[in-house]
């Protein structure tokens, strides 16, 4: 007779097919309790203090704790030590510090702590993994597999993912005299976790000098966040008590990582998404965090509208309208990320992508949901007029793609180099230059849902990117003047099950390519590109003006974390390339140009 | 003697050593604005030296006469070379010292915490010979060994050697208080305009916490440690576990990056009223976005809300801060004139109106190491808009026969913007006269 751990990790293995509630009864799932969102909020409103999270069980569970995808690693940069790890009780199945449980009578223990932060990592990848979510594993942008969590990395206000390192890390700080946690505040854990999961799937977004792609990054970070809070049981049922009319007031869920914002900044919150921000308000800020909040903004309108129109519309009760809500934005805001561009992307980019996918998984759409999206894309700016009305009406779910050169698409979906023949046979129609080396950069299989567990037919999609070197000349450029540095330029496509496409997104190089006869698609993708370009420039000279561009500050005895510049140049084969810092000044409001990233010797 | 004021800079590398006569009656005052820098101790002496031939003989004790020596502030570029055995022949009428150099200073308490405690670390750290980027070997090395002989020169050796005891100064002081008295006639005023007194109040502020915080919870989490001989997580490799080290954010460098921003704002900041002219010599005083009261502070900001009705209006000379740094002239091209620094700025060193040409002087001591932004091509070209001794220095080299590309960095640091308007600096003069000064000379305008 099989032994229970053998019947565990047979129905593990067969875990896709059970329904979770099937699966917590079958012990596949780990109960922990652990704060629902910070430790403040906790004291202020017990209500909203602690929530049992169901983490997913896995075979491989050990000391950390550690699982497949994490590794909390409890080591503090500030005294170079290494707090002992939480350990892992086979027969008792659950997390242990001493000989007795880890739970929520044990807050102040550092094991504790790394129990907490790992429990809602786990929970967040499975939101993200799910088939609500993006439908398939998420990939590190780094090279492993083991997300590194230090939940007490040191002294300082601060927390951020860095892929060099493959970690995030967390740090704690004094406030009246008692300590705070950022590992203890589940907005900052998603905020970050969401920063690793956009990386993981799409590693090209970090190389760009763009305040618009890197304010996608804090995006996706803050609506994490939003989302992930939201899912939980506890908290959302709390708020349908507290706001039967809807979550247009809902302050618990507006505000964003408020331990930190009031001890911090003397702020109800770090960052509020309940905001009327538009495209034309933030033109000219240059802090990827204040931009940030014109998609978070609308995306939370957007979640406001469904909860409105599940109570108002269908009639369904608070409890039942907020969940229907929170499932169907995790779709709305999740599964278009596959269908994003490799390189470059933009709000109105995620807004067509957020289109996109939901006309795929809701072709119908009985409840207008398009049409409410698109007015929220219309208020803030991120569509004009012209592109809302011609979005308007219903597109085709999926189109033939008229190739040069056919390949199946079991061809095509085979490897990276069967991928990488399709689109070589095809540089014409995908206007990539022929003289560009170009790569895959990415080839995958999803299994999305649209309601649950009403599985859409299978996608695959295929990403290539190639990179076109520019010449920097003029004063605007500063220091970077004369030198060469590479505009990213690529596709992603999304074919069916049948080799039909389903979507695509085009960044076209700003040449044509002169072994070619030219015609009006490629003219226009040229124009296309050449727009690109001169944002491309007009970015990188924005940023030498107000001095967002600095060198890595990296040595042996760690990061200068407050001399760190939040766009970094590195040279690579003799050409300049931009990268994303880790965000590390929380704080810092970006005004003082250069100044800002000097060191003061 | 004569009836012009004279500022000369001597060509330290990075450093300042700056000498200045004033007029003063039948005699000349003679003052000597720090005497430090990065490079060889030898061309401090050597600039000692030759001053020392300039100074008149004190009657009293057959040795050469220096009215004043003022040291801004503790950094090895400003203070190395006060060996008392370069002063040997020097008698030192009067010596003025930051606050802040006061060991006693009731007022500076969390700051002189924060440096001892970051000159410890950082000296640590030193002999451990660690590869560092030039910008934190530049800080590092602001914690040389050497630099505790010349603080001791400044606060005893050099008091005793020449019976005085030194005058720690703070803004709202000048020489007109009795017991800063220093002779000058009624056509001369010497204005301290920083470092207020209550350092640890505008300078550090909340980040005085920051300190106590790190001590406190870094106890906390030794005892939380695991026993010493656990030095490797067991759940990721040693290479991941080498590189995770090497990512996080290191409190150490920001305590001594904030230490030295603190320092800088340390500095003495002089303002010289002689005969309706105004000459400013700043230190290494640093800027910031704008005053707040009650969180760390930087100089300008702190004297721009604090000494406004001494600092707001144009002024005849600057010593331009940090060696032509971006952190130390309050300016930003990125913000408009409503931005405070720029506002200061606007209000010192006026954009003259259109067809005039600026009357100010500027002179920056500096010299190109491998840090893009000492000096910054971009603030001095800004600065050149605004004052009277101007150099297109690309043109003067070739015109001399020199070739741009002597200095260091030139195609990436330089060349942009050599061929602007840029005030005297004194490694290109060096280059162009072979001189191991530079100076201005200012009339009076009464």
């Amino acid at each position: 007779m099989a032994s229970k751990d053998e019947v565990r990790r047979q129905l593990y293995a067969v875990g896709d097919m059970l329904d979770k509630e099937v699966k917590i009864e079958l012990g596949l799932f780990l109960p922990i309790k652990t704060y629902l969102q910070d430790p403040l909020v906790a004291k202020q409103d017990p209500k909203f203090g602690f929530s049992t999270l169901n983490v997913k069980w896995e075979p491989g569970l050990r000391n950390g704790p550690t699982s497949a995808r994490f590794a909390v690693v409890d080591y503090n940069g500030d005294t170079g030590t290494l707090v002992p790890p939480a350990k892992w009780d086979n027969a008792k199945r659950e997390f242990i510090y001493g000989d007795t449980k880890l739970d929520e009578n044990r807050v102040d223990e550092f094991q504790f702590h790394q129990l907490s932060v790992w429990t809602h990592l786990q929970n967040a990848l499975l939101f993200f993994e799910e088939g609500s979510g993006m439908g398939r594993r998420i990939p590190w942008a780094f090279e492993g597999n083991r997300l590194i969590v230090v939940p007490h990395a040191g002294y300082g206000q601060n927390a951020f993912y860095d892929r060099h390192s493959k970690s995030l890390q967390f740090y704690y700080y004094e406030f009246d005299d008692k300590p705070v946690y950022t590992c203890l505040s589940t907005d900052i854990i998603n905020h970050e976790f969401g920063h690793a999961v956009l990386d993981g799937v799409r590693p090209y977004f970090t190389e760009t000098p763009s305040i618009e792609t890197a304010a996608f990054h804090e995006f996706m970070g803050d609506i994490s966040a939003i989302l992930l809070i939201l899912r939980n049981n506890d908290f959302r049922n709390r708020l349908a008590a507290l706001y039967p009319g809807g979550l247009s007031d809902a302050r618990e869920l507006e505000f964003l990582a408020e331990e930190f914002g009031k001890t911090v900044q003397d702020m109800e919150y770090l960052r509020n998404a309940a905001n009327d921000k538009t495209m034309e308000a933030v033109k000219d800020n240059p802090d990827p965090h204040y931009v940030s909040q014109v998609l978070t903004g609308a995306m939370y309108d957007i979640l406001v509208k469904f909860s409105e129109h599940y109570l108002n519309v269908r009639k369904e009760s608070p409890k039942k309208a907020f969940w229907h809500s929170v499932d169907r934005m995790q779709r709305v805001v999740v599964q278009p990320l596959d269908l994003l561009p490799p390189v470059d992307v933009t709000f109105r980019d995620y807004a067509l992508a957020v289109l996109r996918a939901e006309e795929l998984s809701n072709p119908t759409d009985p409840g207008g949901y398009r049409d409410l999206i698109l007015d929220v894309f219309l208020k803030r700016g991120i569509l004009n007029q012209q592109e809302v009305d011609s979005l308007r009406p219903r597109h085709r779910l999926y189109d033939s793609f008229h190739v040069d050169v056919f390949h199946s698409i079991e061809m095509i979906s085979q490897s990276r180099a069967g991928a990488y023949r399709f689109l070589d046979d095809n540089r014409r129609v995908l206007f990539i230059p022929s003289n560009e080396d170009f790569v895959v950069a990415d080839l995958y299989e999803v299994n999305k849902y649209s309601e649950v567990a009403h599985r859409l037919p299978r996608q695959y999609v295929l990403e290539y990117i190639w990179r076109e070197d520019v010449s920097l000349e003029g004063v605007e450029f500063g220091a970077l003047t004369g030198q060469i540095v590479t505009m990213l330029c690529g596709g992603t496509l999304v074919f069916d099950e049948r080799g039909n496409i389903l979507s695509q997104f085009q960044k076209p190089g700003s040449q044509l390519d002169p072994t070619q006869e030219p015609t009006d698609a490629s003219r226009a993708a040229a124009e296309i590109g050449k727009r690109r370009l001169e944002r491309f420039k007009a970015n990188i000279a924005y940023n030498v003006r107000i001095g967002q561009l600095g060198i890595n500050q990296e040595s042996a005895l760690g990061l200068l974390g407050t001399r760190m510049a939040p766009f970094l140049i590195r040279t690579v084969n003799g050409t300049t390339r931009f990268e994303l810092s880790p965000h590390l000044n929380i704080t810092e409001n970006g005004t003082r140009g250069d100044r800002a990233w000097e060191i003061s010797s | 003697m004569g009836n012009q004021l004279l500022v000369r800079l001597y060509n330290v590398d990075v450093g300042d050593c700056i000498y200045v006569r004033l007029p003063n009656g039948n005699e000349d005052f003679h003052i000597l604005i720090d005497c430090g820098s990065l490079g060889v101790k030898s061309i401090l002496k050597s600039a000692l030296e030759h001053l020392e031939q300039e100074l008149p003989v004190d009657a009293a004790t057959g040795k050469k006469r220096l009215d004043l020596l003022v040291a801004t502030h503790i950094h090895e570029d400003h203070i190395k070379g006060f060996d008392p055995e370069y002063f040997k022949n020097i008698q030192i009428n009067h010596i003025w010292l930051s606050a802040v150099m006061d060991p006693a200073h009731s007022q500076a308490e969390h700051t002189l915490r924060l440096h001892n405690f970051a000159s410890q670390k950082m000296r640590e750290l030193a002999v451990s010979g660690l590869a560092l980027t030039p910008e934190l070997e530049s800080l590092m090395a602001l914690y040389s060994i050497t630099n505790d002989g010349a603080l001791d020169a400044l606060r005893v050796d050099l008091p005793q050697a020449n019976h005085i005891l030194p005058k720690y100064v703070h803004a709202g002081r000048s020489s007109n208080d009795p017991d800063l008295n220093l002779g000058l006639n009624n056509q001369t005023t010497i204005h301290v305009l920083a470092p207020e007194k209550d350092i640890d109040h505008f300078y550090l502020g909340q980040a005085a916490s920051n300190l106590q915080g790190f001590t406190a919870f870094s106890n906390r989490v030794r005892a939380e440690a695991a026993p010493a001989a656990v030095s490797a997580p067991a759940n990721i490799s040693a290479s991941d576990f080498r590189l995770l080290q090497t990512r996080m954010l290191s409190n150490l460098l920001a305590f001594a990056d904030l230490d030295g921003a603190t320092q800088n704002n340390m500095s003495v900041v002089l303002l010289i009223e002689w005969r309706k002219r105004r000459l400013l010599f700043v230190g290494d005083a640093e800027w910031d976005n704008a005053f707040k009261d009650g969180t760390r502070n930087s100089s300008w900001n702190v004297m721009w809300n604090k000494r406004q009705a001494q600092l707001n209006s144009p002024i005849d000379f600057l010593k331009i801060g940090h060696h032509g740094s971006i952190n130390a002239t309050p300016w930003s091209s990125a913000n408009d004139a409503e931005f405070e620094p720029n506002k200061i700025l606007d209000a010192i060193l006026p954009l003259p109106q259109a067809g005039s040409k600026p009357s100010a002087k500027a002179i920056v001591s500096t010299i190109r190491k491998n840090y893009p932004t000492i000096p910054a091509a971009n603030l001095l070209v800004e600065i050149g808009k605004r004052v009277g001794n101007t150099q297109k220095y690309k043109s003067k080299l070739e015109e001399a026969g020199k070739n741009p590309n002597v200095l260091n960095l030139f195609a990436e640091f330089e060349a942009v913007m050599l061929d602007e308007l840029q005030p005297t600096r004194t490694d290109i003069e060096k280059i162009l006269t072979g001189q191991d000064f530079v100076e201005v000379t200012i009339d009076p305008a009464d």
